[in-house]
């Protein structure tokens, strides 16, 4: 008989960890709350009868956030055989609150204390033969990093889940709200198997609108169990919601005092030390830019360029590629084909695979800081500026997500309910710079800028200042005026994540960008290599001898005119850009393409040699700030159709990130040109024009809106 | 006709090679797509929790 156990607990109480150490999956582990929106489902190892699924943290069963739906649909209407919650040791109190619904659900309960090890540390104990007897349910205490007492845990939900044995809440609250969820059980629902009734009634007792719906309780006996409960509220002087709050927590207190024994009380852990400084009023955000320069200095221009530069200088230029060359002339292979598989295959896919390396080490540097806690403090920074500006700091979480993909990121902002935050979150996103990105930004900081320092962080501090100035402009229009939805995120403790777990979300990534490049990308560069090869001679379709008589070349020229003010006016420019859409990573694979990336290498001269000769520093640097602002790929372009669920406002979507990434790169060459060559033209003064109306829209006055409409209520908890 | 594929039986072979690494390519992507394995961002949807929003 397949079993069913799901696990339930707080954001950030280490339920990935647990389901990934009971299924063997590969789930992403984020150090801050929220990574899974959705529930997941695996097999508990070694049992393919027992079905594990990891519901959203949640803090309450109350249906305020998308998480909080989620998991309370899926336990109310599967009605799992077993829960198996995890808590927090360290935060028991918090935890408990949720223990005590989950309890009332008629489901057998087993509740896992996890983080034990953090506990033990502080030198805090917890008597878990006490804590069992008083929630009335078996407590098993674990630690998920560290995968001890998992088996435990598992075995113990396993078995109540095979007894059935219903856990009885040992909780009572007040005489006047026990006299009135008896009321309502008996009004409305004496047909539930009794198991249920309880926690049915609490929620009825609040009001929940869900609830009632879904009970389709006529009005009749609605006003009649209202009367109830207004008159216990009036006796207790509270709401009703606040009354079963309060006397949860009252309950919960006394449960703690029989069960916890604080040494540690009143000092300050390591994470609060920790705290004080990278959370600081005044260091907060320098450090936060020095960690962030150090991230993509380490991996794109010191590790990762010495890793890179061997990948292009020796893999590719000395071994693939001549060796390909060699073997195909060896065996009499016609020049065309020749040409396709060293000039366009290997050159393309090849110029894109050069930069697994820096990506590697990017992506191992960016799990580090979201394993370790650090990335959810960036959110907590970034509120105190993002709010000053309109934005809320939960609009950051996606940007996080975001840089490593736009998709996930896109789809991460469900969790905001402000629509307007909403859309305007789905909108800025992609303008922090993915993993497909990080190839153009090491292509043009290696072969224009001699890998300098500067280029590679610049092009995170372009994307988040880009997001700012959108978030200030946008908030100023009656569409996105408004004031920015609260955030309340709990900060998770610092720690030291494990080898493992960072190689593994490393791989994962570098895995499906390698897949990327081996199918999507090399089916672009198939592609871009027969329309840049091949056009009409002499009246006749043939391959050309120069790519400046090929189709790719005639339709480059046709759209190159476009980028002339911005600094990248040729047709091999215009192309990339527009390949780009399909996938970032094809603006690297056009340019080795067309600009012989292969060719070059076999000849041992400086790889890039060509690109670099066609772009000034300028004018390279105008063609990353456009390319990592404009619209994104087609895949992020579906994710924010989806996502907004409407035409029009994905148009308004695509056109303000083109419109906008065009305005800023003209501004970076024209004024750029201006200052360095001393080049003034119309050009420039359009450019001065910009700059203007953007300082304008940023410091005229800002009227406040006096309402706020949200889809539903208040988030956070 | 025999002369022509003698001397250019190599460039056939190899084209024929490149051609067939295309259609599975295409198969595979399609393959992938409907039992969403693959999301078109490149990763793989198993890991992603936003994945019942692109397979429903």
């Amino acid at each position: 008989m397949l079993v069913k156990i799901a696990l339930a607990g707080n954001p950030n109480s280490g339920k990935t960890t647990l389901f990934n150490a009971l299924t063997g999956s590969n789930q992403f582990v984020g150090n801050w709350p929220g990574v899974t929106v959705e529930k997941k489902e695996g097999k508990l190892k070694n049992h393919k009868d027992v079905i594990i699924t990891d519901l959203p943290g949640i803090y309450s069963l109350s249906p305020y956030t998308l998480e909080e739906v989620v998991a309370r649909n899926y336990l109310i209407n599967e009605r799992p055989d077993a829960i198996l919650n995890i808590i927090d040791g360290t935060n028991l109190e918090r935890n408990l609150y949720l223990t005590t619904q989950l309890i009332e659900l008629g489901i057998p309960v087993v509740v896992a204390v996890n983080m034990m090890d953090v506990v033990n540390k502080n030198g805090d104990k917890i008597n878990i033969k006490q804590l069992s007897k008083v929630l009335g349910c078996e407590v098993v205490e674990i630690s998920a990093l560290k995968s001890t007492g998992i088996a435990e845990a598992a075995q113990a939900a396993l078995k109540a889940a095979r007894e059935k044995k219903e856990v009885v809440p040992q909780h009572s609250f007040s005489g006047s709200v026990e006299h009135t969820i008896a009321h309502i059980e008996e009004a409305v629902l004496h047909d539930l198997p009794e198991q249920q009734q309880r926690w049915y009634a609490i929620k009825l007792f609040e009001r929940d609108e869900k609830i009632i719906e879904k009970l389709k309780i006529d009005v009749k006996t609605l006003s009649h169990i209202e009367q109830d409960i207004a008159k216990c509220e009036s006796e207790l002087d509270d709401d009703a919601e606040s009354i079963i709050t309060n006397e949860r927590y009252s309950y919960i207190a006394s449960v703690i005092g029989s069960c916890y024994t604080k040494i540690s009380k009143g000092k300050l852990t390591t994470t609060d030390k920790i705290d004080r400084i990278v959370t600081n009023r005044w260091l907060a955000l320098p450090i936060f830019a020095v960690i962030m320069f150090l991230v993509y200095y380490v991996s794109v221009t010191t590790v990762g360029a010495f890793l890179t530069d061997w990948t292009n200088d020796v893999l590719f230029a000395e071994w693939v590629a001549p060796a390909a060359a060699a073997g195909l002339e060896a065996i009499g292979c016609a020049a065309w084909l020749q040409g396709l598989i060293v000039d366009g295959i290997i050159g393309g896919v090849g110029a894109v695979l050069g930069f697994v390396p820096q990506m590697l080490v990017l992506f191992l540097l960016l799990a580090f800081l979201e394993a370790c806690g650090y990335m959810a403090r960036i959110a907590f920074i970034m509120d105190r500026i993002f709010r000053k500006f309109g934005l809320s700091g939960k609009s950051f979480i996606p940007m996080l997500i975001g840089s490593g993909c736009g998709v996930p990121g896109i789809m991460a902002s469900r969790t905001i309910e402000n629509d307007r935050d909403r859309k305007m979150t789905i909108i800025t996103t992609t303008f922090i710079p993915c993993g497909a990105k990080l190839p153009i930004i090491a292509l043009i900081a290696g072969a224009l800028f001699d890998g300098a320092s500067w280029v590679a962080p610049s092009a995170y501090f372009v994307g988040v200042a880009a997001i700012i100035i959108s978030g200030i402009i946008l908030k100023k229009t009656k569409i996105f005026s408004g004031n920015p939805a609260p955030f309340v995120m709990e900060l998770p403790a610092y720690h030291m994540p494990t080898l493992g777990n960072l190689l593994r979300s490393m791989w994962e990534r570098g895995w499906s960008f390698i897949k990327k490049a081996g199918t999507i990308i090399l089916l672009s560069t198939i592609v871009i290599w027969f329309a840049s090869n091949f056009g009409i001679v002499d009246g006749k379709f043939a391959m050309v001898e120069d790519l400046g008589q090929g189709f790719l070349a005639s339709i480059g020229s046709l759209i190159a005119p476009v980028f002339a003010p911005l600094g990248f006016g040729n047709w091999q420019a215009a192309v990339a850009a527009i390949t780009g859409l399909v996938a970032k990573e094809n603006v690297v694979g056009t340019f080795g393409v067309l600009f012989g990336f292969a060719e070059v290498a076999e000849d041992g001269s400086e790889i890039w040699g060509t690109l670099a000769a066609s772009f000034t520093a300028i004018s390279a640097y105008a063609f990353l700030v456009f390319n990592l602002i404009c619209a994104p790929c087609f895949a992020a372009i579906g994710a924010i159709k989806r996502e907004m669920n409407s035409a029009k406002w994905t148009w308004f979507a695509i056109g303000y990130q083109t419109v906008f990434a065009y305005a800023l790169s003209l501004c970076v060459y024209q004024i750029g040109t201006l200052i360095i060559d001393g080049t003034f033209g119309i050009g420039t003064v359009v450019a001065f024009v910009i700059v203007a109306l953007l300082l304008f829209a940023l410091f005229k006055p800002y009227k406040q809106s006096i309402s706020l409409k949200t889809k539903g209520v208040p988030q956070g908890m | 006709m025999l002369a022509f594929l003698k001397d250019n039986l190599s460039t056939i072979i190899i084209s024929a090679v490149v051609l067939a690494v295309v259609i599975l390519i295409i198969i595979n992507m399609r393959k992938d797509k409907k039992a969403g394995k693959a999301c078109s961002c490149g990763s793989e949807c198993g890991s992603c929790p936003g994945s019942s929003v692109c397979h429903k």
